[in-house]
């Protein structure tokens, strides 16, 4: 019962320093959009506005189908986890989670049901009288996330919740926060800088850079059909490879660089044919170049490389190869089985059906 | 405080083991500011041309009217350390402090030796003598006994003979309020004001004899002119300015300069004052004696003693024999501000003011101030002081008057 | 070599440790001794010959109109002059944390009474309430208040000897100057305790539904209590031992309502030369600080240890 809607939305501290700009995006009813980006890209302060807690410059902040630029936070109807988990020290947990519930003046026994409930969901029914400074990083988590859950809002706002706890944790956590929207149907708008966070939970993700937005999509989209270089540069681990290179024509499209000359499938020659002699730039993901031994993409001869290795990385389930071809470097993730040793060739397999290719100049995804 | 005294104490030990090797003189007083420290200095130099191998160690304490001082000398006494020669005023605060501890060395063999028994007032000389000697020569006269009035002012009220009597002096203090003046001006934020003005009532009403035989212990504190004595008082509260407790003796006395109150009881330091804003005696302000205390001198003054084993005793006999001398008193009183001690000294050297005051010093009895420390010991003085500042507030009489008998026999003196 | 660490350890501490022994707990211990004693006369001092008199000071003192004047005075001016400096240091804080304009040069101005000695503030607060001659010649404060036509507010200040019930209003000038002088001192405490205070917990309260009002009451007041404590023991002994503002502006006022124990003090050993007195009531002093002193020792005493 919650919709969220940003129109053109600025912020622009003392004047001058742009932090979000011009900002347009609809967080449908009981979605989990997550907004991602580096630290700096205007996602933080894009929560900030929807919770009241920034003042909007310019543009307009609907919630419910309302004008919400004016409105106090407290009068928002939203609840916020913090990054630190902003708990207050001098209350107990009990206390904590009811001081949203008592400020609204809720009658005592509703209070008491709905944070017995929450301590419940969250497994922290054990914690309810002590202090903040008496738990542990992940007890306070859930505290954090218990005092938004007992207030039963219509937008759920996390600021990168998970970004002090530790890789376990954090793994955990996010299982269990994806678990809860299910179980809340709640609305939630996530911010974080952790991709794989993104990756895992979101139902849409908003990525942004210099507070501008890059592109709104699912995560499939996101990853699969990135809009511009930083996208893709950003979503996946280890991160795209990007090939300064050429498109030429000989009995086809090719793409030829430095190290490399690859057959363009023929599916996407009619969108390439007026970047023909056009310097581009060649994007593939680590996972989509195999040494030639395993590989099982079909193997033509002319989607295959011999390039020198310069660094090997095994990592158990998959082995990491840098390469090097001509004046070009790429990174691949192989299977550990791979024969490849440093200072020494082999020949790659690129899957050319899952290649992207991006404008030199703006950074646009062509294909 | 105890701290800041144990320290200098400390130095001043310091010091004077370095100075007792020399051919010195440490002289100890409370004079450090204005024509005290100034008529101090001219008889360091008249001493200097008499004994210029002596060299003078001036050992002056500063601050809160001698006070910090006391503080420090009774330090000093105590540690079996004593200056050569000290600042004490005559009467208990030179006896009961010091020489009845037997701390002080009698020196009557001055007097006898010079032949100046006689030159002195024999009250005077009583009230700085115990058991028959004598133990310090007094450099210096104050009256405290005095009203100093605005000539204006007084003019204005049709005050054509100074009054002598209580009615007399209310009546012209009514007149003055009636003009819109303060009548009479008070300023006892440091408390001592009120007891000031009161010690001249009580002498006015038990009259100059009965007031000294109180402090031999001749004469009882349960008199009715004491009691008569706190009436007076109140009847004079009632032309005293609402702010008394908020000023000290200079603003009360301020007040008369400024010409919004008529008249001041203080001693004559407030002549010196006067003065020093630009007034001459006699003709923008007059004076009288107390009423009812025309025949009585109310005095304050200042002495030097020698205390047993002065570092350098012979010097401070010097010292004590020099301040005995005509010359001497005649140099350092008119630069004070106060008459000699002597009552042969040249009176063409004072104002009209100080020639007046000598007069009656030679000629009138001579009585010790409670306040400034002649008549009664410092616990007496003070306990008082602390009555009558109750007193100006609650202007209860038979309470006060309880009091004072109460800390008359607390001090040991006559109550029946 | 652990040993030669330990000498050197000892023999840089031991002056310090030996001078404290002698010049603070040394001296309470010939203070209460000299309090039991029948030293209240130059010449009983002098003699040095101690004679235990028990309580017998302590009974005269609390016997004593002006004691007791004194102590009722040290209650209200204490509760007045903390509450006073504490709400005052804490609005002061929270309108120089909001960070308006010129806020910078407003905390140095409110620090800077902390700076000036007590009885240079006394002075000049003596001149201030001085009342004048009412009704015709006001000064300070009362003449402003006939200049605006507010004659109905003038009145005798410390020179007042009204009270209500055990409250001397004279003490009310007195409070105003002692408050001013170490309100701006609260403020630094608070300055620093607001901006201790982080700044996502006040958010997480906003979100959660509170006015600043609620902010201020229910979290950021509970959050400073550790300042409020500290605040109200370093202020609590300065009035418990109030000398010089009291002795300089007022000094013990018309009838005693100004009068503070450490005025009585200072006059009965230096003035009366009522030595035993003057201890009796340094003692007493001692006990009324170490009541507000002693509990928060072992608080934090034991708060070090967990």
């Amino acid at each position: 019962m919650a919709k969220v809607e940003l129109e053109r939305v600025w912020k622009i501290y003392e004047g001058k320093v742009e932090a979000v700009k011009d900002a347009t995006f609809t967080i449908e009813d009981k979605e989990f959009v997550v907004l991602l980006g580096p630290s700096g890209c205007g996602k933080t302060t894009t929560l900030r506005m929807i919770a009241g807690l920034e003042e909007i410059t310019r543009g307009t902040l609907k919630i419910d189908g309302k004008v919400m630029n004016d409105v106090e936070p407290k009068d928002r109807d939203i609840a916020m986890v913090f990054q630190n988990y902003a708990l207050y020290p001098h209350m107990t947990v009990y206390d904590n989670m009811a001081f949203g519930l008592k400020l609204r003046k809720f009658p005592k026994d509703e209070i008491d049901r709905r944070v017995k409930e929450a301590a419940k969901i969250l497994g922290i029914e054990e914690l309810l009288d002590r202090k903040p400074r008496q738990l542990s990083g992940g007890q306070r988590q859930r505290v954090a996330v218990g005092r938004a859950i007992v207030r039963d809002p219509k937008v759920f706002l996390f600021d990168e919740p998970l970004s002090n706890l530790d890789a376990k944790l954090r793994v955990q956590m996010r299982s269990e926060l994806k678990k809860l929207h299910h179980r809340l149907e709640a609305t939630i708008v996530y911010v974080t800088h952790d991709q794989i966070e993104a990756m895992t939970m979101a139902n849409k993700i908003i990525v942004m850079k210099s507070g501008v937005i890059q592109q709104i999509g699912t995560p499939h989209e996101i990853y699969n059909k990135p809009a511009n270089t930083f996208v893709a540069g950003f979503i996946g681990s280890p991160a795209m490879n990007f090939v300064d290179s050429k498109i030429i024509q000989d009995n086809g499209l090719w793409i030829k660089s430095s190290g490399l000359k690859l057959k363009i499938p023929k599916q996407f020659e009619e969108q390439l044919e007026e970047y023909v002699d056009k310097n581009v730039i060649f994007g593939i993901r680590p996972e989509n170049i195999y040494d030639k031994m395993f590989a099982m993409a079909p193997v033509e001869g002319e989607n295959t490389a011999a390039v020198m290795v310069d660094v090997v990385e095994p990592l158990g389930s998959e082995t990491i190869l840098h390469l090097v071809a001509g004046d070009d470097r790429l990174v691949a993730v192989v299977d550990p089985k791979t024969e490849a040793k440093e200072e020494q060739k082999i020949d790659i397999v690129f899957d050319m059906n899952v290649m992207h290719i991006f404008d030199k100049e703006t950074g646009k995804a062509i294909l | 405080m105890k701290r800041v005294i144990i320290v200098l104490a400390v130095l001043f030990a310091a010091f004077s083991v370095f100075a007792a090797s020399e051919n010195a003189l440490e002289i100890f007083s409370w004079w450090t500011g204005g024509g005290e420290e100034e008529g101090l200095l001219a008889l360091f130099d008249l001493f200097h041309t008499y004994y210029p191998d002596i060299e003078i160690i001036n050992a002056a304490v500063a601050g809160g009217a001698g006070t910090n001082a006391k503080a420090v000398l009774k330090t000093r006494m105590l540690g079996g350390n004593p200056p050569d020669s000290f600042q004490v005023h005559a009467g208990m605060e030179l006896t009961d402090t010091y020489v009845i501890p037997g701390l002080m060395e009698p020196i009557t063999f001055i007097y006898k030796e010079l032949g100046i028994l006689d030159k002195f007032p024999k009250d005077l000389l009583d009230i700085v003598s115990y058991k028959g000697e004598i133990y310090s020569v007094p450099v210096n006269v104050h009256r405290a006994n005095v009203v100093f009035y605005n000539k204006k002012i007084a003019e204005e009220i049709g005050m054509k003979k100074e009054p002598t009597t209580w009615a007399e002096f209310l009546m012209y203090l009514d007149k003055a309020q009636q003009k819109g003046y303060i009548g009479l001006s008070l300023g006892d934020k440091n408390k001592w004001t009120s007891l000031h003005l009161f010690e001249s009532i009580m002498l006015a009403e038990l009259g100059p004899e009965k007031y000294n035989k109180l402090w031999k212990g001749e004469t009882s504190f349960n008199d009715p002119a004491i009691k008569h004595a706190l009436s007076v008082m109140k009847d004079l509260l009632k032309y005293v300015n609402s702010d008394h407790s908020a000023l000290t003796w200079q603003d009360a006395t301020r007040l008369v300069f400024e010409g919004k109150a008529f008249c001041n009881v203080m001693g004559d330091w407030a002549e010196g004052y006067l003065k020093t804003l630009g007034w001459r005696p006699g003709v923008e302000f007059g004076w009288f004696a107390v009423p009812g205390t025309q025949n009585a001198f109310m005095l304050v003054s200042d002495t030097f003693g020698l205390p047993k084993n002065a570092p350098h005793r012979e010097n401070a006999i010097k010292w004590l024999k020099f301040l005995t001398t005509v010359e001497a008193q005649d140099t350092f009183n008119p630069i004070k501000g106060s008459i000699p001690a002597r009552i042969d000294a040249d009176k063409s050297k004072y104002d009209v003011y100080l020639q007046w005051s000598m007069n009656d010093f030679s000629t009138k009895s001579i009585c010790p101030s409670i306040i400034h420390g002649s008549a009664a010991p410092e616990a007496f003085s003070t306990a008082l002081m602390d009555a009558i500042n109750k007193f100006v507030t609650e202007q209860d009489v038979n309470k006060a008057f309880k009091e004072i008998l109460w800390i008359a026999e607390d001090n040991g003196y006559v109550t029946d | 070599m652990r040993k030669k660490n330990l000498v050197i350890g000892i023999s840089v501490v031991a002056p310090s440790i030996i001078a404290i022994a002698i010049f603070v707990y040394g001296f309470i211990t010939w203070t209460l001794r000299v309090s039991f004693s029948n030293w209240n006369s130059f010449s009983a001092l002098l003699r040095g010959e101690y004679k235990f008199v028990g309580l017998r000071n302590y009974i005269r003192l609390f016997q004593d109109t002006r004691f007791q004047t004194d102590l009722w005075n040290t209650l209200f001016f204490t509760l007045f002059f903390l509450f006073g400096t504490i709400a005052l240091g804490i609005i002061m804080a929270i309108l120089v944390d909001k960070g308006l304009k010129g806020s910078r040069l407003f905390q140095n101005l409110f620090l800077f009474p902390m700076a000036i000695s007590f009885v240079v503030t006394g002075t000049v607060w003596s001149w201030i309430f001085a009342p004048g001659n009412l009704p015709n010649n006001p000064q300070g404060l009362n003449l402003l208040f006939q200049k605006l036509g507010l004659d109905n507010l003038m009145w005798g200040w410390y020179t007042s000897t009204d009270s209500l019930g055990h409250f001397n209003l004279a003490l009310i000038p007195v409070i105003i100057a002692a408050v001013w002088q170490l309100s701006g001192y609260t403020m630094a405490m608070y300055l620093a305790g607001l901006r201790g205070i982080p700044n996502d917990i006040i958010e997480a309260a906003k979100v959660d539904g509170a006015s600043e009002w609620k902010i201020f009451w229910r979290v950021k007041m509970p959050l400073l209590t550790p300042i409020t404590l500290s605040a109200l023991i370093i202020l609590g002994h300065i009035s418990l031992k109030i000398f010089d503002l009291v002795f300089a502006m007022t000094g013990s006022g018309p009838n005693f309502v100004t009068d503070v124990p450490a005025i009585y003090m200072f006059e009965l050993t230096f003035r009366s030369n009522r030595y035993a007195m003057g201890s009796a009531i340094a003692i007493i002093m001692l006990l009324f600080v170490a009541i507000v002193i002693v509990p928060y020792l072992f608080s934090s005493m034991r708060g070090e240890k967990r």
